[in-house]
């Protein structure tokens, strides 16, 4: 039995367009290196080539003005997190998305429960609309003892305070879009940073953040399909950095945590089009077939595409399986 | 420890030692402060107490967190935790110890890195490390490393390499594989190791305490709360455990680990540390952030387990060691109630000791106890050598030696008393003869029907003199054997003479006849106040025969009396004459004040006796004969008024005679009572003549109990039934209620309510001749319904009192034959029972079983029966 906890944040999902950053930065600075200045306990900082995404609470969204660069997703979302409660079941090493895909993925992509996923260094986070919060918990609670966090407390939901408004569970067969996948070559590291020594990182953080479209004097013209992904979290107190190795060069080593094997990720982008919010079963199609390879993996959902992050070694062996499965969903 | 919070850590094993770490890790010495004050770089610490800074070690660059290690070898062996999550063991200072050696420099590096927030030696498996980490998703956070085996294991690569230059360093001296690996998907902020069990572990991890058993870690034992920093055991009691969140702390018992026992009261700042003191049991210590004070707190006396309607005791204090705020504290690990405090700011370390709480008791045999930390002291009053030494010796311990010498139970000759109570207190001697006069007048009164004088008889001279009603007779009379008229007026009325009786001067009679007084003073061998009062009498001849007797009768020949007698015959009443005025001047040097005052008599002007009315060395009695014979009716009242007020304000007993035994008299004894806390004689005095109404007070009524606590208290069990008997006569209203029956099992009527029932069926069936027949009621059997009453769990018979109330014939016999023994005997037959087990029988059947058994002596029944009475095992200290 594993436990599901409701984390006590509210969320928002938004998007400030790459030319509308400059009238961002003196939030996005407040949030991300003045900690005390600010009651954001969940703030995500995504920059994909597309835009940034930012997953924030609502203290956080409070510093953002509306603004024409600004989009903003209508709904909350409540983060929740799986946690073995002790009962270590050693059988698979993979983590993060995979863990759960059986579990939890794959029951709420059967429910129509649309979900966003944010992988960090120290934990997965699967956001739902709040909305969706009763179906969630009536879907999962045969499988997770599920506790709601209320200031601090985590506090178990009784199943009889759901209500069953499953009008949207019908059980009609998931529609199969698949999506097309872009797998660039950068080198990604996972990283984590004591909070304290942020202030020694901050010019890094800045440049790497707000200043990658400013040209650099080494051309890149080696890696012209690399594309710019960079993502930086900041929750519960917990740092997690997400950067391809060109950027991990340009801060000092001895401050990054990271495995101490050193592994490196590879990157799978699902979507051509802007995949929307309302769409279900993107994070189940991926994460299946991973699961049932037994590979790790980390999966980050941003405004406009999801990213899944592999093993570089596993990287062969997922291209086959997302071959595999294109031409299954093709002849059916 | 991140740059700026230090923090201190006290050596295992050498109590002068301890370790403070911010960015780097100082190693200090604290000694006394005049052996290192030669010494230049000694810091001091206290007024007696300096600290040497002996090493520095800054090898290790971003700790978070570190812990000494408990062996005695290697000293000094430390294990830092750093903000990526590796784990150095570092030394301080030069250790020429091999093991420490090859131990030091090396690294235990998690998979995956993160902040170490904790570390925790195994206290019994010194081997064993468990380090506290962040959250990873994909590992555990808390880590258990074996120091040891993984060394061991590549000892011989090393010492092979040893011969080469180690070509990398860290494969020799980093380890990478915990022995255990527990907690996963959760940070763990805080671990201690249960002294219950060194397999045990409990750690606070994000959302809750759990405890991990390394004998089987996919379990464990959780509990969800927020109170999860800090978790520390208490060394004195291996289930209790503190944890604390945010500005509150938690008392957990681990056997009753659903939910704190205990809260504190929450501080508005957030905790920093919370330690347990190691030696003083439940006594901890909290230290809030920005705080320049540490608050402790006192479970002592909590009950454990806190059962959950206790109301729990903790008494909660606060030390400020100095001005400046406090970034750490750590109790020295032996010497008592001490501790280090480091300042936040600058490291400056101040060595002080928490003073214990110094609780005191009083016993109810004048012994003061007080204990203060381990200390214990005994204060007992010197026994007194001698009678000088009486005066001086507590209240509690009079009252208890005239307890013993059955003071105040002299009912007949009341004025014996005061020598029951030793005979040396004038004010007990005064009060017992008032008392004397008034019970004996009152009493003869009664005999002789007078009407309505009792009611002023107890009612005091003050109320006596303001009833007299203007029949006042004023005489000149003449000096007795001369012809000489005297210009001295004396007054006559009723009133006035029963207040000379009162004060013992006349007996009952119209004449006012001192005669027999003065022979009993003669007897008594007080000449002067004999003399003074012939006297006042008008009678010089007898004073100076008086005073020529008590010359004669005193072996050493009292000059005084001598001279006296003289100066009294050469008394005249001329104004003018030397005489007078060389008498007026010179009495003031003599030292008697009877002899003064017989002067001052005789040379004041009429009315004008001041010097004879405020002397006050005279008793009381005397002075107030004195006035009620020679003050006027206007002159009278005033002066008792003003002697009345004096007396109560003074708490002095003989005023009693002025008050009697009236509210007033209780005003007066509350004052003496306050003074003295003499509830011993206040109780007797109340209680010997006082109306109803003045025994009700509750004054009276709590001098009273206070005195029967107190008998109790000694254990003169004895002297308090003397004593309630004597309230029961005394004060019919005292007797209590019945409040025990024994009921009979089947009919359930009181088997004592028959019995007193019984005299009337009795006396009907003897009157028909039937008395002795099987009808008569055995007193095995109940009286009501003549079944058979319980039987005694080891004789096997049925009880029953014969001694229950038989009245009628026989009682004289039957008063006489009470005996000591036959009392016994008597009380042998009683019925006892336990109230727990309900089994019982006879008393003393009982009494002798529990003097070799414990348990009950029915068969199969365990209780233990005796042991549940508290005071059963207690003996009277007073015979009965």
């Amino acid at each position: 039995m594993m436990d599901l906890h409701i984390l006590d944040h509210r969320l928002r999902v938004t998007s400030i367009s790459k030319s509308g950053l400059e009238h961002f930065t003196h939030p996005l600075i407040k949030l991300i290196f003045l900690r005390n200045r600010t009651r954001c306990k969940f703030f995500s900082l995504t920059e994909t080539p597309e835009n940034f995404t930012l997953v924030l609470d609502e203290e956080g969204f409070k510093e953002l003005q509306p603004s024409e660069h600004l989009q903003v997703e209508s709904s909350t979302w409540l983060p929740l997190n799986v946690v073995s409660n002790g009962n270590v079941s050693s059988s698979s090493q993979a983590v993060g998305v995979t863990k759960i895909a059986k579990s939890v993925i794959a029951p709420l992509a059967q429910q129509h429960v649309s979900v966003f996923m944010l992988s960090t260094y120290q934990t997965d986070f699967i956001l739902v609309r709040e909305k969706d919060l009763s179906v969630v918990v009536s879907t999962l609670k045969e499988e997770f003892s599920i506790y709601q966090e209320v200031e601090g407390e985590s506090v178990p939901v009784r199943c009889q305070d759901v209500t069953h408004n499953l009008q949207k569970n019908s059980k009609e067969a998931i529609q199969l879009t698949v999506h097309p996948v872009l797998i660039p070559p950068n080198q990604f590291c996972v990283m984590s940073l004591d909070p304290d020594t942020l202030p020694s990182i901050a010019t890094t953080l800045i440049d790497v953040l707000f200043y990658s479209s400013s040209p650099k004097e080494e051309s890149p013209d080696q890696e012209l399909d690399c594309i710019k992904f960079f993502s930086f979290s900041l929750i519960d107190g917990y740092i997690s950095l997400v950067m391809d190795s060109e950027a991990q060069r340009q801060f000092p080593s001895d401050l990054l945590f990271t495995s101490s094997s050193g592994e490196l990720w590879r990157m799978v982008r699902i979507g051509g089009q802007p995949l929307g919010f309302d769409e279900c079963g993107i994070v189940a199609q991926i994460s299946q077939p991973l699961a049932d390879g037994d590979i790790s993996a980390y999966y980050i959902s941003t405004f406009s595409f999801d990213h899944v992050l592999v093993p570089e070694e596993d990287i062969v062996s997922v291209m086959g399986m997302l071959q595999h499965h294109r031409k299954e969903a093709a002849t059916s | 420890m991140s740059g700026s919070k230090p923090d201190i850590l006290w050596s295992p094993h050498h109590p002068d030692r301890y370790v403070i770490c911010d960015s780097e890790l100082g190693l200090y010495r604290i000694g006394p402060v005049c052996s290192a004050e030669t010494k230049p770089g000694s810091l001091p610490l206290s007024e007696e107490t300096a600290a040497t800074l002996l090493a520095i070690n800054s090898d290790t660059p971003y700790m978070k967190c570190v812990a000494w290690y408990p062996k005695q070898e290697p000293e000094c062996l430390l294990a830092v935790g750093q903000a990526n999550g590796r784990v150095v063991l570092t030394s301080l200072g030069q250790s020429h110890n091999a093991a420490c050696k090859e131990l030091v420099g090396k690294e235990f590096v998690p998979k995956h890195a993160r902040q170490c927030n904790t570390l925790a030696w195994n206290p019994v498996d010194s081997n064993l490390l468990a380090a506290g980490l962040d959250k990873h998703r994909a590992d555990f956070s808390v880590l258990i490393w074996d120091i040891s085996s993984k060394f061991a294991a590549e000892t011989g690569v090393a010492a092979e390499k040893s011969r080469l230059p180690p070509m990398d360093l860290d494969s020799g001296t980093t380890v990478t594989k915990p022995l255990y690996e527990i907690g996963q998907n959760d940070a763990c902020l805080s671990l201690c190791w249960l002294l219950r069990d060194p397999k045990l572990l409990l750690a606070g991890m994000h959302r809750n305490l759990a405890i991990f058993d390394l004998r089987n870690t996919s379990q464990k034992t959780f509990v969800n709360t927020k109170a999860i920093q800090g978790v520390a055991v208490d060394p004195h009691f291996h289930d209790r455990v503190a944890s604390f969140f945010e500005g509150q702390v938690a008392i957990w018992d681990l056997r009753k680990f659903e939910k704190p026992v205990l809260t504190l009261t929450e501080q508005p700042k957030p905790l920093t540390k919370v330690a347990w003191c190691p030696t003083r049991t439940g006594l901890l210590a909290t230290l809030t952030r920005d705080s320049n004070i540490i608050r402790l707190y006192d479970m002592q006396h909590t009950p454990t387990p806190i059962g959950d309607e206790t109301e729990p005791t903790i008494i909660e204090r606060s030390v400020k060691p100095g001005e400046s705020q406090i970034g750490s504290f750590a109790w020295h690990p032996s010497s008592q109630n001490r501790m280090v405090v480091v300042s936040a700011a600058n490291r400056a370390m101040t060595d002080f000791t928490v003073f214990e709480r110094i609780s005191l008791a009083w016993s109810s045999t004048s012994s003061l106890m007080w204990a203060c930390g381990r200390h214990l002291y005994d204060c007992m009053e010197e026994s007194a050598e001698g009678a000088e030494r009486a005066a001086e010796k507590d209240i509690a311990t009079k009252m208890r030696q005239r307890a013993q010498s059955r003071y105040g139970h002299d009912t007949v000759q009341v004025w014996r008393n005061h020598l029951l109570a030793g005979g040396n207190d004038p004010q007990l001697k005064s009060l017992w003869y008032d008392l004397f006069y008034i019970l004996q007048w009152s009493a003869e009164d009664a005999e002789l029907k007078l009407p309505g004088n009792k009611q002023s008889l107890y009612s005091g001279i003050k109320n006596i003199v303001k009833s007299s009603s203007g029949k006042e007779v004023s005489s000149r009379r003449c000096w007795i054997g001369s012809e000489r008229q005297t210009d001295v007026p004396r007054y006559h009325s009723e009133e006035r003479s029963l207040a000379l009786r009162l004060c013992g001067w006349v007996s009952r009679g119209s004449d006012i006849d001192v005669e027999t007084f003065l022979r009993s003073l003669e007897q008594e061998q007080e000449w002067e106040r004999a003399a003074a009062i012939a006297l006042f009498n008008l009678d010089i001849r007898r004073a100076i025969q008086i005073l020529n007797r008590g010359l004669s009768s005193s072996p050493a020949g009292d000059l005084n009396l001598n001279v006296v007698a003289m100066a009294l015959s050469g008394y005249t009443d001329e104004k003018a004459s030397l005489w007078r005025e060389m008498c007026s001047s010179l009495r003031l040097q003599l030292k008697n004040p009877y002899l003064c005052i017989m002067f001052a008599f005789l040379t004041s002007e009429p009315g004008a006796y001041d010097a004879v009315l405020y002397e006050s060395s005279i008793a009381v009695r005397d002075r107030v004969a004195f006035a009620c014979m020679f003050l006027s009716d206007a002159q009278l009242p005033r002066y008792i008024e003003k002697l009345t007020a004096e007396m109560k304000d003074a708490g002095n007993l003989e005023g009693l005679l002025l008050t009697g035994l009236t509210k007033d008299g209780v005003d007066l004894m509350e004052s003496y009572v306050d003074i003295t806390g003499d509830v011993q004689t206040a109780s007797f005095c109340m209680l010997k003549g006082s109306p109803g109404e003045v025994l009700k007070d509750p004054r009276v009524q709590c001098w009273i109990e206070n005195y029967r606590n107190l008998l109790d208290a000694w254990r003169f069990w004895h002297k308090r039934a003397e004593f309630d008997i004597l309230r029961g006569k005394l004060d019919p209203s005292s007797k209590p209620l019945a409040q025990v029956f024994v009921s009979c099992n089947f009919c359930g009527k009181s088997i004592s309510y028959s019995c007193s029932a019984l005299p009337h069926q009795g006396r009907g069936f003897s009157q028909y001749g039937v008395s002795g027949s099987p009808t008569k009621s055995k007193v095995t059997s109940c009286p009501g319904c003549r079944k058979p009453l319980p039987r005694c769990a080891l004789c096997l018979m049925n009880m029953g009192t014969p001694v229950s109330n038989c009245p009628g014939a026989g009682k004289s016999e039957e008063k006489a034959d009470l005996t000591r023994e036959n009392k016994l005997a008597k009380f042998n037959n009683w019925f006892t029972w336990c109230h727990n087990c309900r089994h019982g029988g006879h008393a003393g059947h009982m009494l002798s079983w529990f003097r070799d058994h414990t348990e009950c002596p029915v068969s199969a029944c365990t209780c233990k029966c005796m042991q549940l009475d508290t005071t059963g095992n207690l003996v009277p200290s007073d015979s009965s």
